[in-house]
């Protein structure tokens, strides 16, 4: 009475394909993660040392350590966080709590979802012709910061927008309902909650500008430096940049140095992406509404 | 059935009016929500509205503390007064008319913080000095409001737990009414306050009311012909946007003026 039918056997057989399938694909999807962080550590951890993390490159780059690409991938992601985080926020804020919602405010909001696609070299010529050229900057850290946050701003607003919108409407009905402004609601009730969600976005995007080398090689970051930068308007290395020009530029480069720079590159994002992770995590075990 | 409560009927129908409106009409866009609604509702009771779905009730509750016009696009004719005076005045500040006008929800909605910073939230808005106000000042305005809405015993001890967890939702709904308390608001709207409790918990929240009584104007909208029936001093039947009947409430229950009020308190449409 209960035994199976030839349909439910056709179906149990689509079914098993289907979920092969899926699962073969999440393999291939995996392979790559996998071999790039293998061969990044069978081949680079090797070099990895106190010497090499804090000392600098010397015989043409073929020899010592990349501190002055790491200080200034520090450098640069600091002040692009700084333009940008405000920025972003700010942006996010009006877009989700006080901007009507009409045609403008969606097309704005259309608009800088698709300016998280632009490529990052277009980033790197508006770049180049805003910062360095027209406002002066010259290649700086300043100009290739200011790239850098130009370039994660969209997804900075994107990201926090959304925060801001996963605060349930009843908390605010609620404040405005006491005679709350808007500006008290948000300060003491949406932003409190939405500020994990935006943190979090944020660290995503510090691993992104770390990682992007199209936006700084023309505005502010140098292939070699015999000095650290002492102020926004010095130019300065870069890990990325540093990770180019060592596997491409530089003739006699041993094999190690470059899987040890991108060893280090990918290190940093992981890390970010972790703590990114790590906090939202937190977040859920903590939100109960 | 009687009412459980007992009421005290003030035969003085010229005791001060908490909110009278005239000619009072509401558009959203292009769909009128409310037709001439003139209304006087008194002071220091419990006022009921009923009607079915979508009759308008909700509406006007919400155009008395003007939370209506977030909605945007809501276009209104006529006015709305409050103790005599209007609301839509241009010299009306809405902080102030939100503070003075208290809403519950259909919905329990505490704010995720402290069961005790829940009950100061309105007070510390308000407040000139930014809410910074002093430790043994906040305690006694929480355990006044807390004591009002009867619900002091049951959260004494843990007034720094997160509002939003390990509340049930009588517990909830009574702490949204006090965190109304201590601005001293004049009116309360509820909005159907006990439709997401269980029979206990609506069997309390309705005492509770009860008590606020004479304290505060209370105008509450239920579905509940039973609460209505129960826990008003007079009640008022909308329907589609207009007002049919405003009628103490057993007068309204017993002997309805109108035929639509008998047809709808008898269950023959809903």
């Amino acid at each position: 009475m209960f035994g199976p039918t030839l349909i439910n056997h056709k179906n149990e057989r689509i079914q098993k394909r289907v979920q092969f399938l899926f699962g073969v694909m999440l393999f291939f999807l995996i392979v790559p993660v996998v071999l790039i962080v293998g061969t990044l550590l069978v081949k680079g951890s090797g070099i990895i040392s106190w010497s090499f993390l804090f000392h600098d490159p010397t015989n043409g780059m073929t020899e010592g350590g990349i501190f002055p690409a790491l200080f200034g991938t520090i450098w640069l992601v600091t002040v692009s966080l700084l333009a940008s985080v405000p920025l972003g926020v700010a942006a996010a804020i009006y877009l989700s709590e006080y901007a009507p919602d009409n045609l403008l405010t969606r097309l704005i909001q259309l608009a800088t979802i698709n300016l998280a696609g632009v490529p990052s070299i277009v980033h790197a010529l508006f770049g180049v012709g805003a910062f360095v050229v027209f406002f002066r900057f010259g290649t700086s850290i300043l100009a290739a910061s200011l790239t850098l946050a130009i370039m994660t701003l969209p997804v900075v607003i994107v990201s926090s927008w959304e925060s801001l919108q996963s605060v349930p409407r009843s908390f605010r009905e609620a404040c405005w309902n006491m005679g709350a402004t808007r500006w008290q609601t948000i300060w003491h009730v949406v932003l409190p909650n939405a500020f994990t969600g935006i943190l979090t976005g944020v660290i995503l995007q510090v691993s992104r500008a770390a990682g992007e080398t199209a936006p700084i090689m023309f505005t502010g970051a140098a292939m070699f430096l015999p000095f650290l930068p002492s102020s926004v308007f010095d130019q300065t290395m870069a890990l990325a940049l540093h990770l180019f020009v060592v596997t491409t530029q530089v003739p006699n480069v041993p094999e190690s140095l470059p899987y040890g720079v991108a060893l280090v590159l990918v290190g940093i994002v992981l890390l970010m992406n972790s703590v990114a992770i790590w906090i939202r995590m937190r977040l859920r075990r903590k939100k109960k509404w | 059935m009687m009412p459980r409560f007992q009421r005290v009927v003030s035969a003085d129908s010229s005791a001060e009016l908490a909110i009278q409106t005239r000619d009072l009409n509401l558009w959203y866009g292009t769909f009128q929500a409310l037709f001439d609604v003139n209304l006087k509702i008194r002071q220091g009771i419990i006022t009921s509205l009923i009607g079915p779905s979508g009759c308008g009730k909700s509406t006007l509750l919400r155009s008395v503390d003007r939370i209506n016009e977030r909605l945007g696009s809501v276009r209104i004719k006529g006015t709305i007064e409050l103790f005599r005076q209007d609301i839509h005045a241009p010299t009306v500040s809405l902080a102030q008319l939100r503070k003075q006008v208290g809403m519950v929800f259909q919905r329990p909605n505490p704010l995720p913080i402290s069961i005790r910073e829940n009950v100061l939230f309105g007070y510390r808005i308000h407040h000139e000095k930014g809410g910074r106000i002093a430790r043994s000042e906040a305690d006694g305005i929480v355990e006044e409001a807390l004591r009002q809405v009867l619900l002091w015993d049951q959260v004494k001890d843990r007034l720094d737990h997160k509002a939003t967890v390990g509340l049930s939702l009588e517990e909830m709904q009574k702490l949204c009414i006090a965190r109304l308390l201590p601005v001293k608001p004049l009116i309360l709207l509820m909005d159907e306050p006990c439709s997401a409790l269980d029979p206990r918990g609506t069997a309390a929240v309705e005492e509770l009311i009860w008590e606020l009584r004479g304290r505060y104007s209370i105008l509450i909208v239920t579905h509940n012909m039973a609460q209505a029936r129960r826990a008003s001093d007079e009640c008022i039947f909308m329907l589609m946007g207009r007002v049919v009947e405003h009628a103490p409430t057993d007068q309204l229950f017993v002997v309805p003026a109108h035929r639509e009020t008998a047809d709808y308190i008898e269950g023959r449409y809903g």
